[in-house]
């Protein structure tokens, strides 16, 4: 499921379409019965096949060809998991009742986690936890209550017989109930199947049917029968176990920590309490024998599936472990997003932990998602109109009268506050989706990211006409008056509005625009002779975002102005929102300066190897410059503003066939050198002067990298502006150029070239 | 048995239920459904039947009291499926005892 588009409302997309917890079963029908007969036409069947003409077929009418196709091809190794191979028993058959040794009990148990953590990272269950005969022994047939959720159903046999089997009993049962809660939340929300995650549990229920209480009292009771066993057992080995099983306790903690949604401090307690025990269990792993027969591939033949058998996945201990330990502490991590300050923090919060290498795994994602908008409520309390509201008044209506909440009781038709009233409902109502959908998508893998906002821009270029529509409807009722510019050119007066509504719909389809390039940057979509004019467009777009945040500024002051100006004027409340609005005007005018200025530099820089031939083209028989700028460009085309550059501006922009080596370099310099400085000023910024309270190291620890970028650019300029001062001709320059992959660069949005000599 | 007899008894078992028996022991219960000259089989609705296993056998007959052990052979639903000509040992048609011939 989940491949709806992002813009579907969340009642369409909860409903899980097929993938009811129990699908009917079709019962195999009895083969001994006595009133049918078997009777054995093998001969004359043979018999009559073979009068039939080559190609020639015998079948039932309503029966299609074209139905075949799907049909399982039976003894085929690749699509039939009965089948066996010569010579092998079919089936791998394992006594669960056997006893075990505690170091082999620890063996299953970090297997099962390994297990546990490739199904996180997207492997089906079919090839990782249900391939155990202790899980299937306790999946199959489905156990009704816990009492019957034993290895070994029949007639009147302790499950607590033996200790050992008693503790991986309850292991597995707590493992199992966790994986179903896992499996329920992924479910709920937005994620790719089969690209992030596999939710099929192959007709299994995952324990759905016992009560989480009753699986957590098995778990205590063989905690305390484990250390009743103290003095008999090996210590370490016993607290090897007790750590295992008390993970599994948390771990069951953890999953439910979203009803916890509005006290964060007791949604954090099982996440930090389980990051606090793994090192206990890291360090016991030495202890663990491996117990390689409790697993079997042939298992999946048990399953409802007619997928080929393949292999068990096999995860290395230690990297399962950093999977975990990566769960647990993004996890806690997350839990700070319920600490609502902003929603510009909310924005920088959600971008720059997504934006964490490696990404958090699907269930951490998912499990942010539901935080942010389970049940219409954003993080557990606010309503989408609060955030909304507190978005405006950061970024273009600071202490605004379209925002007067009192402005919803006016019934006065021709008041204008009733029309403030009407018409910012209508444009929340319109906002409300593409607002989420920019939190949501930011919740997705990266790809799907800069994939989602391609679709998403346009919603907002739509958006845009409506804001425009409205802010015009609501200047006229509420007799604004322009602000008069005079133009340069005639010398006569240019009447200006504010336009709050389509300038704060303009600054963020402008910055959905760059991080689409961006994206493109850190995902590797552009080649490097293609680097020079995607910085270029960068440049361009940053360009607006930096004139358009100008003119909000400017309306800014003037309400500031307006506001002190009035006789008598004394509120903290509108001072502090005022404020607000103008350190983020500072903020967002710094960002897209460092982000023009660094994308100019680098743009220059390429140029100028493109021009050296440093920077070579891949061969491109079937391509032209011209057909692959309009692919390059197909996501920004319908955008009417900023307008799209011809192919020839662009040609022209990248190439910059009239400038001279040395002024590229020039300019490329005197660029850098703005940048570095705009991001020197960005990371002497506060938690709340950069709208970052909350994720303050993250958002300047990206800061420092955009820093080093821009001291990485600056040496790659002189380094081969050196090697072209002391070398006789262009043509045989003693240097290579290298283009880093995003990983190796040190911020994945400025791909700076590493200058290197050739012997 | 001529063509047209041939091609009408064919005809005659579609629709009804087949137990085939293939090469590696497991049988096959579904509806005929198509065939061609390599006796290339299509049962739909097929369920699958397997052997116990050899430790299976070996385990009940220890618990058995008796001479003889009776298991049940295990099963799963597979649906639609081909069976290729060359695996086939067996084929069985189901039939009424009411409607059979005397």
């Amino acid at each position: 499921m989940a491949d709806f588009g992002v813009g579907v409302p969340d009642e369409i997309a909860r409903l899980s379409l097929g993938q009811g917890s129990a699908p009917p079963e079709t019962l195999p029908p009895n083969i001994k019965s006595d009133g049918i007969v078997a009777v054995d036409i093998t001969a004359k069947f043979s018999e009559a096949v073979k009068t039939l003409e080559p190609g020639a077929i015998v079948k039932d009418g309503f029966f299609t060809l074209f139905d075949s196709v799907a049909a399982l091809e039976i003894m085929d190794p690749k699509m039939d998991s009965g089948c066996s191979r010569p010579g092998a028993e079919v089936e791998e058959t394992y006594d669960v009742s056997r006893s075990l040794l505690p170091e082999e009990v620890l063996g299953i148990i970090d297997q099962l986690l390994c297990h546990e953590m490739s199904w996180h990272l997207g492997y089906p269950l079919s090839q990782t936890l249900f391939t155990s005969f202790y899980v299937e022994a306790l999946s199959m047939p489905e156990p009704r209550s816990i009492e019957e959720a034993t290895f070994v159903r029949n007639g009147n046999h302790n499950p607590n017989e033996q200790l050992m089997l008693q503790a991986l009993r309850a292991y597995c049962l707590g493992m199992l109930k966790s994986c179903g809660y896992v499996n329920e939340r992924i479910k709920s929300e937005h994620f790719y199947e089969e690209e992030d995650f596999v939710t099929t549990t192959y007709n299994r229920t995952l324990l759905a049917s016992l009560p989480t209480s009753a699986i957590r009292d098995v778990l205590i009771e063989a905690i305390a029968a484990l250390r009743s066993q103290r003095g008999s057992m090996p210590d370490n080995l016993v607290e090897a176990l007790l750590a295992r099983l008390e993970l599994r306790r948390i771990f069951l903690d953890a999953v439910e920590c979203p009803k916890n949604m509005k006290e964060p401090n007791l949604a954090k307690k099982p996440w930090r309490e389980g990051l606090e025990l793994l090192p206990d269990l890291s360090k016991t792993h030495s202890l663990a024998v491996r117990v390689n027969e409790a697993f079997s591939a042939t298992l999946q033949r048990r399953l409802a599936s007619t997928m080929p058998p393949r292999p068990i996945v096999q995860l290395e201990f230690d990297v399962a472990f950093g999977h975990l330990k990566g769960l647990f502490a993004d996890g806690l991590e997350l839990i700070d997003v319920l600490n609502y300050t902003d929603s510009q923090s909310l924005l920088t919060f959600v971008t720059c932990f997504q934006a964490k290498k490696p990404q958090p795994i699907v269930y951490v994602r998912t499990l942010l998602q539901t935080f942010l908008f389970d049940a219409m409520e954003v993080l557990g309390s606010m309503s989408i109109r609060q955030l909304l509201d507190d978005d405006f008044s950061i970024l273009t209506m600071p202490a605004h009268q379209y925002l007067d909440r009192a402005n919803d009781e006016i019934e006065v038709v021709h008041d204008p506050r009733y029309a403030m009233a009407q018409q910012m409902e209508l444009f929340r109502t319109r906002a409300a989706q593409p607002f989420l959908d920019i939190l949501r998508t930011a919740c997705q893998n990266r790809c799907r990211v800069r994939r989602t906002l391609c679709h998403l821009l346009r919603d907002w270029e739509s958006l845009q006409m409506d804001a425009e529509e409205i802010d015009q409807i609501l200047q006229v009722k509420i007799e604004e008056r322009p602000t008069m510019y005079r133009s340069a050119m005639s010398g006569s007066g240019v009447e200006s509005y504010s336009l709050p509504l389509s300038s704060w719909t303009y600054l963020y389809k402008l910055r959905q625009m760059e991080q689409i390039i961006q994206l493109g940057f850190e995902l590797e979509i552009y080649q490097t002779d293609e680097l020079a004019g995607m910085y270029w467009y960068l440049n361009y777009i940053s360009k607006s975002r930096l004139h358009h945040t100008e003119r909000i500024k400017s309306f800014l002051m003037k309400r500031v102005e307006e506001t002190h100006g009035r006789p008598g004027y004394s509120n903290p409340t509108i001072d502090a929102q005022l404020q607000r609005s103008l350190m983020y005007a500072r903020l967002s005018l710094l960002d897209a300066a460092v982000t023009w200025e660094l994308s100019d530099s680098l743009s220059c820089l390429y140029t100028v190897l493109n021009r050296l031939k440093l920077v070579k083209a891949p061969p491109r028989p079937y391509s032209t410059d011209e057909l692959r700028y309009e692919i390059r460009m197909r996501p920004f085309a319908p955008i009417g503003l900023p307008v799209l550059p011809t192919f020839e501006e662009f040609t022209a922009g990248t190439l910059q066939p009239d400038t001279e080596i040395d002024e590229l370099f020039e300019y490329a310099e005197r660029a850098v050198e703005g940048a570095k400085r705009g991001f020197e000023a960005l990371s002497k910024m506060t938690a709340e002067e950069s709208f970052s309270v909350g994720s303050h190291a993250r958002w300047s620890s990206s800061v420092k990298n955009g820093l080093k970028s821009c001291i990485a650019t600056k040496l790659a300029i002189s380094a081969v502006q050196k090697v072209i001062q002391t070398s006789p001709s262009l043509d045989n320059l003693k240097i290579k150029v290298d283009v880093p992959t995003p990983q190796k660069a040190y911020h994945e949005w400025w791909i700076v070239p590493k200058v290197l000599p050739v012997a | 048995m001529d063509k047209d007899e041939a091609h009408d008894y064919l005809s005659s078992l579609l629709n009804q239920n087949l137990r085939i028996h293939t090469t590696d022991g497991r049988m096959f219960r579904g509806t005929f459904k198509c065939t061609d000259p390599d006796m290339n089989l299509v049962l739909g609705n097929t369920h699958e039947y397997r052997q116990p296993s050899k430790e299976e056998l070996g385990a009940a007959a220890a618990n058995a009291s008796g001479d003889s052990v009776s298991l049940d052979m295990t099963s799963r639903y597979l649906g639609l499926i081909v069976v290729p000509g060359q695996y086939i040992v067996k084929m069985e048609v189901e039939q009424f005892l009411s409607q059979m011939k005397s």
